[in-house]
C-alpha cells in the first residue's frame, strides 16, 4: 500500500471518490441547492475524464487481481468519456423529471458506480474480480431501468434487466467454476498455460461466453434488449447500448485472445454462426420498427455482429480494429441516442412518423442524427465507414470471404433502414412537425463532442495508428 | 456415514429444489427454497467449511429468505396460482432439461478431475488473514469492491422503493 | 468423524417430534366440522379476503437488514484476524465501515428507518 498502488489504482480511486462526494451531497443537501447536483456531477466527472488522459504506468497489484496497461487504461478513458456524453445528454431530462422527485444524486451515483464496476471488469486479473465487476456494473443498471418507477414500462424493463443478467451472471459463474474445477486456479496469468482442450473446458467456454453474450445482445440471448431499451429511460438505454456492450466485448476480447487461445479453432466457429444470426436477426427486426428506441436497439444488436467479425480473427489486427470500431460505435450510436433523447425530453414523442418534417423545424438536430445514423451505417466519408471497412479487412485477412460477404449483405439491408429514418426527418413533410426548439448547454455540449468524435475518427488517421500500436501489447 | 449423510442432504436439496420449482403457489416455493438452502449448509459442514455454513445459514436462510418473502407479500394478487403450461411444452421442456443435464453430467464425470493440495485451512481466522492480505494471494480488493456493490444495492432499493409514492396512494384510496 | 452423533442427534429429533404428534393425534378428542376449517382472526371470522399487500417499508428494512447482515459476515473473520495483522487491518476495514456507514446515513436521510 504504497503511493505506487493509488496511482496504478487512480482512476478507480477518483470515480469512488467522486460517488461518495455525490453521497455526501445528497445526506447534507436541502430542497433548495438540491438542483445544483447535475453541475456539481458533470464538472466532478469531467475533471475525472480529463485526468484520465495521463499517462498510466503498467502494472499489477494485490497479487494480480488488479492489472493495468496502455491498452486496459486507454479503454477506460474511452469509456469515461462515454459516459460524460451520456451524463450530458441526460442533464436536462435529470433536472425535469428527477430533481423535483428527489432522485436526481442517485441517478449518478448508481451510473458512476455502475462504470465503477466496468473499470474493474475491465482491469481484473482474475475471475472474482471479473464477476464482481460484472455484478457491480450491472445491479445499479437494473434500478436505473427502473428508474421511472412510475412508468409500467420503465419498471418491466427493471425486472426484465435484473431477471435476464442474473441469469447469465449464474451461467457465467457456473463457466467460471467449471474452469477452475479443470485447472485449479482463478487467476488469468495462471490459467494461461494451464487450458486444455478436453470437454469440460469447452462446456466452461461455451457456458462463459453464453453469460457475457447476454451483455453484448448476441443473438441467442438478446431477447432482453429490444423491451429493456424502449421501457429504461433513453439515457440508461444508450448506456446499456454502447458503454456496458463495449466493456463486455473487451474483456471477451481479453480473454479468448490470451486465457482461451488454446481452444481458437473452437470459438472461431462459434463467432462465425453467431455473428451471421446476430447480424441478420438484428437488422431484420430493425426494418420493422417504428419505435425509435425499439429501432436503436435493434440496430445495436445487428452492430454487435459486426464487432464478431474483428474478434474472430484473433489477431492484433483485429484487436486494433474492434477497438477502434466499439470507439466510432460510441460516438454515433450516442448521437442518434442524444437527438432521441433531446426530442423524448422536450415533447415526449419517440415514434418514427413523429420525426416527419423534422429538418424543417430543426435542422441541426437533423444534421446531427443523420450523421449518427450515417456512420453507423457505414456511408463513405463518415467514420463508421472505416469501422467496417477496417474490420472487414481483419476478417479478409484470414480468409472468411463468405463472412465478408454476408456482412457486406447487411450493410446494405442496414444501409436501407437508416435512410427510411433520414428520408422521413429530411423528405417527409408533416402536418404536426415537432416544433422548434433549443437545447441546453448540457445537451449542445453533448452532441458536439459526438459529432467531432464521428468527424476526427473519420478524417485523422493517427488515432487508428495509436491504437493499432497499443493493441500488439495484448499479451 | 458421511456418504449416507452426503446422501440424506443431496436428496433433501433436489427434492425440494423441485418442489420450489413446480410449486404453484410462489410463498410456498419460497419455503421450499429455504429448505434447500439449509441442506447446502449441511453440505458445507460436511466438508469443514463451518464459517461458509454459518455464513450460508444466516445470509441466505435467514437474510435473503425473509427478503423474499417479504417481496412476494408485496404482490397484489398474492392468492394467484401460478399457471399450469401446456402438456406438449411440458414435454419439450422436461425433453430440453433432461437432455442438457446428461451433456452436463456425462462431461463432469468423464473428467480426470486431479486433486490439488491441501488448501490454507478453513479456520475463520485463516479467512480473515487473506481477506485483509493485499499480497499475493489476498483478497483485500474484493472485500473494498464488496462494500461498494453494497451501497450501490442499498441505494438503488431505497430509490426505487421510495419511488412508489403513487402508487401507495392508490391502494390508501382502495 | 463425529457424525454419528449428528445421525443419532437427527434421528432422536425426527422421532421425538413425530413420536409427540402421533401420540397427541392418538389421544385428543377429534372433531370435524367447515366451521372448524374456516380461517379466522382475533377468534371472529375475517373481513374480505386474508391475503393483504404488504407495505413496502417491510421490504426496505429486510433488504438494509441483509445488506449490514452481509457487512457483519465480512467483519467477523477480520475482528478474528485483526490480532495477527495490525494496524493496517484496521486502516482497511476503516474503508469498508466508512462506505457502508455513508450508506445507512443516506437510508436515514431518505427515511428509510422510518416507519410510516
Amino acid at each position: 500500500m504504497d503511493m505506487e498502488t493509488l496511482l496504478l489504482l487512480r482512476q478507480e480511486v477518483s470515480l469512488l471518490l467522486i460517488a461518495l462526494v455525490l453521497l455526501l451531497f445528497e445526506i447534507f443537501a436541502n430542497d433548495r441547492n438540491r438542483a445544483g447536483v447535475v453541475s456539481l456531477a458533470i464538472v466532478l466527472f469531467g475533471l475525472h475524464t480529463a485526468l484520465g488522459f495521463m499517462d498510466m504506468k503498467e502494472g499489477e497489484l494485490f497479487g494480480g487481481m488488479f492489472r493495468t496497461n496502455a491498452l486496459i487504461h486507454m479503454f477506460k478513458n474511452i469509456l469515461n468519456l462515454g459516459v460524460l456524453i451520456v451524463l450530458l445528454q441526460s442533464a436536462e431530462w435529470v433536472k425535469k423529471e428527477l430533481i423535483p422527485q428527489n432522485r436526481g444524486t442517485e441517478f449518478f451515483i448508481l451510473m458512476l458506480s455502475s462504470l465503477l464496476g466496468l473499470q474493474f471488469l475491465i482491469s481484473s486479473g482474475d475471475f472474482l474480480m471479473f464477476y464482481l465487476g460484472l455484478e457491480l456494473s450491472t445491479l445499479p443498471l437494473a434500478a436505473l431501468a427502473a428508474f421511472e418507477i412510475y412508468r409500467m414500462r420503465s419498471s418491466e424493463a427493471g425486472i426484465k434487466l435484473i431477471l435476464s443478467s442474473a441469469l447469465a451472471s449464474g451461467i457465467t459463474l457456473f463457466g467460471i467454476s467449471l474452469l477452475y474445477a479443470s485447472s485449479g486456479s482463478i487467476y488469468y496469468a495462471e490459467l494461461q498455460g494451464a487450458i486444455s482442450e478436453n470437454p469440460l473446458t469447452v462446456l466452461a467456454m461455451i457456458l462463459f461466453f453464453a453469460g457475457l453474450g447476454f451483455k453484448i445482445s448476441l443473438v441467442p440471448f438478446h431477447f432482453w434488449t429490444a423491451d429493456v431499451y424502449e421501457g429504461a429511460p433513453i439515457g440508461i438505454a444508450s448506456y446499456l447500448s454502447v458503454i456496458s456492450k463495449g466493456a463486455a466485448i473487451f474483456i471477451l476480447m481479453i480473454l479468448f485472445f490470451t486465457v482461451l487461445k488454446p481452444l481458437m479453432h473452437l470459438w472461431e466457429n462459434l463467432f462465425y454462426l453467431l455473428s451471421v444470426l446476430t447480424m441478420f436477426l438484428g437488422n431484420l427486426f430493425a426494418l420493422r420498427q417504428q419505435n425509435m428506441k425499439r429501432f436503436l436497439a435493434f440496430s445495436s444488436i445487428a452492430q454487435a455482429g459486426f464487432i464478431l467479425l474483428g474478434l474472430i480473427t484473433g489477431t492484433t489486427l483485429g484487436v486494433a480494429t474492434v477497438i477502434y470500431f466499439i470507439l466510432i460505435y460510441i460516438f454515433s450510436n450516442l448521437a442518434a441516442f442524444g437527438v432521441v433523447q433531446a426530442i423524448s425530453t422536450e415533447t415526449g414523442k419517440e415514434q418514427l412518423q413523429d420525426y416527419e418534417g423534422l429538418y424543417r423545424t430543426n435542422p441541426k438536430l437533423s444534421l446531427v442524427m443523420m450523421l449518427g445514423l450515417f456512420s453507423l451505417a457505414g456511408i463513405p466519408p463518415v467514420a463508421g465507414f472505416f469501422g467496417k471497412f477496417f474490420l472487414f479487412t481483419a476478417a479478409a485477412s484470414k480468409g472468411y470471404y463468405f463472412l465478408v460477404f454476408l456482412a457486406v449483405v447487411n450493410v446494405t439491408i442496414s444501409l436501407y433502414y437508416y435512410l427510411l429514418v433520414v428520408r422521413a426527418m429530411f423528405l417527409r413533410k408533416s402536418e404536426h412537425p415537432i416544433p422548434y426548439f433549443t437545447n441546453t448547454v448540457y445537451m449542445r455540449i453533448g452532441l458536439v463532442i459526438t459529432v467531432i468524435g464521428i468527424l476526427a475518427l473519420g478524417l485523422y488517421s493517427p488515432i487508428y495508428d495509436y491504437i493499432y500500436a497499443l493493441s500488439s501489447t495484448l499479451n | 456415514m458421511e456418504r449416507i449423510l452426503f446422501y440424506i442432504l443431496a436428496l433433501i436439496m433436489i427434492g425440494f429444489a423441485l418442489a420450489s420449482v413446480m410449486s404453484r403457489r410462489m410463498l410456498r416455493s419460497v419455503i421450499y427454497l429455504l429448505f434447500v438452502l439449509c441442506a447446502v449448509a449441511g453440505v458445507y459442514f460436511m466438508m469443514d467449511y463451518n464459517f461458509l455454513a454459518a455464513i450460508q445459514l444466516t445470509i441466505y436462510a435467514g437474510g435473503i429468505i425473509v427478503l423474499i418473502i417479504f417481496s412476494v407479500l408485496l404482490v397484489h394478487h398474492i392468492e394467484m396460482r401460478m399457471e399450469i403450461a401446456r402438456p406438449t411444452r411440458q414435454l419439450l421442456t422436461a425433453l430440453a432439461c433432461s437432455l442438457g443435464l446428461a451433456a452436463f453430467l456425462s462431461v463432469i464425470y468423464t473428467y480426470d478431475f486431479q486433486v490439488s493440495g491441501p488448501g490454507p485451512g478453513t479456520e475463520v481466522s485463516v479467512i480473515g488473514a487473506k481477506l485483509l492480505d493485499y499480497g499475493e494471494g489476498g483478497f483485500i480488493l474484493p472485500f473494498e469492491v464488496i462494500s461498494v456493490l453494497l451501497l450501490a444495492a442499498m441505494v438503488g432499493a431505497i430509490v426505487i422503493a421510495k419511488g412508489t409514492k403513487l402508487s401507495e396512494n392508490k391502494n390508501e384510496v382502495k | 468423524m463425529g457424525s454419528e452423533a449428528i445421525i443419532v442427534f437427527f434421528l432422536a429429533g425426527v422421532v421425538l417430534v413425530t413420536g409427540a404428534n402421533f401420540l397427541s393425534n392418538l389421544i385428543s378428542p377429534k372433531s370435524d366440522s367447515d366451521a372448524k376449517r374456516a380461517p379466522y382472526e382475533s377468534g371472529m371470522t375475517t373481513i374480505g379476503p386474508t391475503w393483504v399487500q404488504f407495505k413496502v417499508g417491510y421490504y426496505l428494512f429486510a433488504i438494509l437488514f441483509l445488506v449490514f447482515d452481509v457487512e457483519i459476515a465480512f467483519l467477523v473473520p477480520w475482528a478474528v484476524a485483526y490480532k495477527g495483522i495490525g494496524a493496517i487491518a484496521f486502516v482497511e476495514v476503516l474503508i469498508f465501515l466508512f462506505i457502508l456507514g455513508l450508506g445507512l446515513l443516506y437510508a436515514w436521510k431518505k427515511g428509510a428507518l422510518k416507519w410510516k
